[in-house]
Formats: structure tokens, sequence, C-alpha cells
């Protein structure tokens, strides 16, 4: 039974990591790229690490795991906002360009 | 008589320093124009790039020609995991039997380079120290090559960097970097008992200072990060790890002689001089990951 869920959450964290790599081929501006690539950083390695959490021996094993989260998901979401910030610093012809798409 | 006059001349330029043409009138008027060749022309690389079918052909050609170089190339490499193997030999017998007696680490890849090949990780730290040493001279900034543009692009970017309200970054700096520094500190200091050494926690070092200088701006950085102490930590660190090695290089290179400790293999001071060596080359690459980052970003540390 834990193998099983366990390997759902992998499977889940998988097809998001699938979907944000489609994503950063398929879109062309910058904000919607980093929209995709932060997703599979969040959402998919969370997902990916909460099943081998599931999967793993002890305590502590898994409260390592939980770090590994903790710090991707302080660290993943920041470094996207300020690209974010930067590109529209930056970007001159930002408000055509996204009135555009 | 004339022949020997027109030596003199000849003479007197080249002592002169000068190339001198006798009769030049008549040589310019006589000499022919060269043809010139249109050589860059006919291979330029609009030229092939217009000729689309040739250059189709040509990259399909050149590909399969390394792909096949390559592939006979795997089909004479020895077989996976064969005992008989070239690199299965005495020197890795003696590395598995009596790594732990001569050098003291857990880790035997720290006891591989820190002490049987610890001049090739010497030299490996040098060629750092250089290549941070090359874009310094390439790219500091001083006098002579510092325009007023790009001092305005600095003065602006310092700017931004006092005034801009960033606090999401600054709370995730502040949060961040001291625990990833910490890990490095970590990684360097176990480096003869797990995975790790002086190069990966090195980096991750200089990973924290990049973000803790991005989040907080250079100005901060340089309150207690100037050249003068990157110079410093570099040196000394170079100078450490060159004396260490020359005691035990000096001493007989196969430890004999050899008055330091091991201690016991699994303590934390153990394996000799495994442990300082981790440090300097930890330092040593942190002060470069983040002497990279500042150079190029401000051209100055």
């Amino acid at each position: 039974m834990r193998e099983v869920i366990a390997a759902i959450f992998i499977i889940i964290g998988l097809i998001v990591f699938l979907l944000s790599i489609f994503g950063i081929f398929r879109f062309k501006y910058v904000l919607n790229r980093i929209h995709a690539a932060a997703l599979g950083d969040t959402l998919g390695l969370g997902a990916i690490v909460v099943g081998l959490m599931i999967m793993s021996v002890n305590f502590f094993a898994a409260a390592k795991f939980f770090l590994i989260i903790l710090f991707f998901w302080l660290s993943g979401p920041i470094a996207t906002h300020s690209i974010a910030k930067v590109e529209i610093l930056t970007n001159k012809n930002y408000e055509e360009r996204v009135r555009e798409k | 008589m004339g022949e020997k006059k027109s030596f003199w001349k000849h003479l007197k330029a080249w002592v002169d320093g000068e190339e001198v043409i006798l009769d030049a009138d008549k040589y310019i008027v006589s000499r022919s124009v060269k043809e010139k060749k249109n050589w860059g022309g006919r291979y330029s690389m609009e030229n092939i790039k217009g000729n689309k079918k040739l250059y189709g052909f040509l990259s399909v050609a050149i590909s399969v020609l390394f792909i096949g170089i390559m592939l006979s190339v795997v089909n004479d490499l020895p077989e996976f995991g064969n005992p008989s193997n070239p690199a299965n030999n005495e020197v890795m017998e003696r590395y598995l039997e009596s790594g732990i007696e001569e050098t003291g680490a857990i880790n035997f890849v720290a006891g591989m380079i820190l002490d049987y090949r610890a001049f090739d990780t010497f030299g490996e730290s040098n060629v750092l120290f250089l290549a941070v040493m090359c874009v310094v001279l390439l790219l500091k900034k001083d006098k002579n090559n510092y325009s007023e543009k790009e001092e305005a692009e600095n003065w602006e970017d310092d700017y931004f960097d006092e005034n801009e309200k960033r606090p999401i970054l600054k709370v995730g700096g502040k949060l961040l970097a001291p625990l990833i520094i910490l890990y490095g500190i970590y990684v360097i200091l176990n480096g003869h008992l797990s995975p790790g050494g002086g190069f990966s926690g090195g980096t991750i070092i200089g990973a924290g200072l990049i973000l803790y200088a991005s989040a907080y701006g250079q100005k901060k950085m340089q309150t207690f990060f100037t050249f003068r102490t990157f110079t410093l930590i570099c040196v000394a660190c170079l100078l450490t790890y060159c004396a260490c090695k020359s005691y035990s290089f000096f001493t007989g290179a196969n430890h004999v002689g050899y008055e330091i400790p091991k201690g016991i293999p699994g303590n934390i001071l153990s394996s000799g001089f495994i442990l300082p060596l981790n440090i300097c080359v930890g330092l040593i690459v942190a002060c470069t990951m983040y002497g990279f980052y500042a150079l190029f970003t401000k051209g100055d540390i």
C-alpha cells in the first residue's frame, strides 16, 4: 500500500516536470517560460520528494527530505521573482509585449 | 664601385633601422600589380550557406564520419567490469588495501587527491588562482580602462542597489545565505570522512556569498570582503598548502620520518594533513567563485 501511494506521488511529480519542460520550450516570452520552469521546481519537486518521504525508512530520513522541500520552496520562488522583476524593470517594450499576448 | 656604394647604402639603412629600395622610382613604375585571389569570397560563410544542398550534405557527412569514429573506438574498449581491465591493476589494490592505514582518511577520494596525488591538486588550485588573476588583469577597473559612460552605468547600478526595495530577495538572502555557508563549511571539514571536500564545499560557500551579494549589493559585501582580503586569503592558502606538501615531500615523500600523527580513522581530527589541505583548497575555491561573480558584474571585488 505504501509503495502504491508513493508511486502515485512520484508519477504526479514526473508528469508535472514533463509539462514544465514542454512549457519551457513551447512558450516564447520570458515571463511565460519562467512560469513553466517554476512549476517544475516547486510542485514537481515537492510531489516527488513527498513520495520519497512516504518510502523512507525512518523519521530522520523523512525529516531530511522535508528540509530539501523547505530549501527548494524558499529558494526557487525567490529566484523566479527576481528574474521576473529584472525583466519588467529592464524591458523597454514591456507594455506592448504583454498586451500583445 | 657602384655595387659597393649601394652595398654601403644598404648597410647604412639597415643600421639606421630603415629599409630602402634603391632606385625606388624605377621599381614603382616597372612593378606589376599582383593579382589578388579572392579565397575569402569563394569559401565565405554566406556562399556556403547559400548553397544549401552542399551545406546540408557536408554537415550530415561530417557528423556521420565522427559518429563512425566514436563507434569504432567504443567497439575496441574493454568490457565494463572485467577484472582483467587495464584500470584494475596493482594501484587500485594498493589504494583499497592500505589506503586507510597510509592516509588515515575514510573517504578514499580525499585520501587520493590530497595525499597520494597532492601535487596534482596543488596544480589545480594554482590554475584557479591563475584564472582569477587573469580575470583581474582584464576586467578590474582602473584609470586606464574606465570610461565616463561605464562610470555612469556603475553609478546607476549602485543607486539601484541602495534605493530599490527588494524585500523578498533580502529576507530570502538573510535566511538562506548563512545556512548555505554553514553547509559548505560542514562539507569542507568532513572532507576526509564523507563525500565532499575542498572543491565542492568551496563552491557551496561561493554560492552563499554570491546570494548575499546579489541581495544586499556589493557595497555591503565590501565591508568584510575587499580585494585585499581576497588576495591575502588566496596567497596565504596557497603558501600553506605548498609548505605542508613540501614538508611531506622533503621528508621522503613516502611518509618516512613523517611526524604528523594520523589519529584514529573516523575522528574529525585525523588523517594528518588532509584536513588543513581541504580547508586551504576550500577557501581558495570560495574566493575564486565570488571573485569571478564580482569582477564580471562590477569590475571590482
